[in-house]
């Protein structure tokens, strides 16, 4: 893990992370409890692409702009990566089945155990970023 | 959102899973049934799936997010319902007593409209289905005991 930007950062933005990656998850069981449910939609969760954005978006230099008028439109402002939430998006354009269901049970596996797999992850580097703590502390 | 939400929505498939199978088990021991208590031959019967939701459920890809039914809390039976659409199988047997005594069809007994080939398949996606639930169960037990590694 490579340390830059403050601690508590690095802390908060793998808790946001892990939360997200509960929320997934709690959307994979969704699907595949519901995999045999006729005209069932599948839902998915974005959140690491919306994170990625607000944390370039703090990292870009941003040019001043005066505002001199209440109705000015501020451009590309830094977007604050506390305000990026786990969002749920309902995938009802596919169907991959006769009775209107598109769940697919084997893509939903390898998401779940993917997902899994980055959760435990982030809470190994969660456990890390203490370590390295403790390193300076002892 | 809470941790034990993952397993609950992945029992509610195993149950409904389970059921499912309750009622092949069901429709395979009465396919010979000739005789019932609401007359005439076994009907062959069929669970009805719903995704269950905690608000009312409403659903449009226009729908702002404030009337989202947000995550869905996995899947519910509604009903066991007889299948009424197919026809029963029909064999020439006149000492049966159960046997068709008049008309065209006199001779022919009404055997269940049960499909011993179809039921077989069910059965084999129903316990997929179920070890899929499974799955995802132990994985979210797995994931949870990493999170409660942390700053060990």
């Amino acid at each position: 893990m490579i340390y830059t930007g403050s601690f508590g950062k690095n802390l908060d933005i793998l808790r946001r992370a892990m939360d997200a990656a509960v929320v997934r998850r709690e959307v994979i069981a969704d699907n595949i409890a519901n995999a045999d449910t006729p005209n069932f939609k599948r839902s998915v969760v974005t959140f690491e692409s919306e994170l990625k954005r607000a944390l370039d978006s703090e990292r870009v230099e941003h040019f001043p702009m005066l505002l001199t008028d209440r109705r000015h439109i501020v451009p590309d402002e830094p977007i604050d990566y506390r305000t990026v939430e786990p969002r749920r998006v309902l995938d009802y354009l596919t169907t991959s089945k006769n009775n209107g269901n598109n769940v697919d049970i084997e893509e939903e596996g390898v998401l779940a155990l993917q997902n899994q797999l980055q959760y435990e992850t982030m809470s190994q580097a969660i456990g890390s970023q203490f370590s390295i703590v403790n390193l300076v502390l002892r | 959102m809470g941790i034990f939400t993952g397993i609950n929505t992945a029992a509610s498939g195993l149950t409904a899973q389970r059921t499912r199978l309750d009622v092949i088990a069901d429709n395979i021991a009465n396919a010979n049934t000739t005789r019932t208590e609401e007359g005439g031959a076994f009907l062959r019967k069929r669970v009805i799936f719903r995704p269950r939701v905690s608000d009312p459920y409403w659903r449009s890809p226009f729908t702002p997010e404030a009337l989202d039914n947000g995550v869905g809390k996995g899947v519910r039976i509604v009903s066991i319902e007889a299948d009424r659409d197919s026809k029963p199988r029909l064999v020439y047997d006149p000492t049966h007593p159960d046997a068709i005594k008049f008309g065209e069809q006199k001779g022919y007994v009404e055997y269940p409209n049960v499909n011993i080939v179809d039921e077989m398949v069910d059965m084999i996606a129903a316990s997929r289905s179920y070890e899929a639930n499974v799955a995802v169960i132990n994985g979210s037990k797995s994931m949870f005991s990493k999170a409660l590694e942390i700053g060990r």
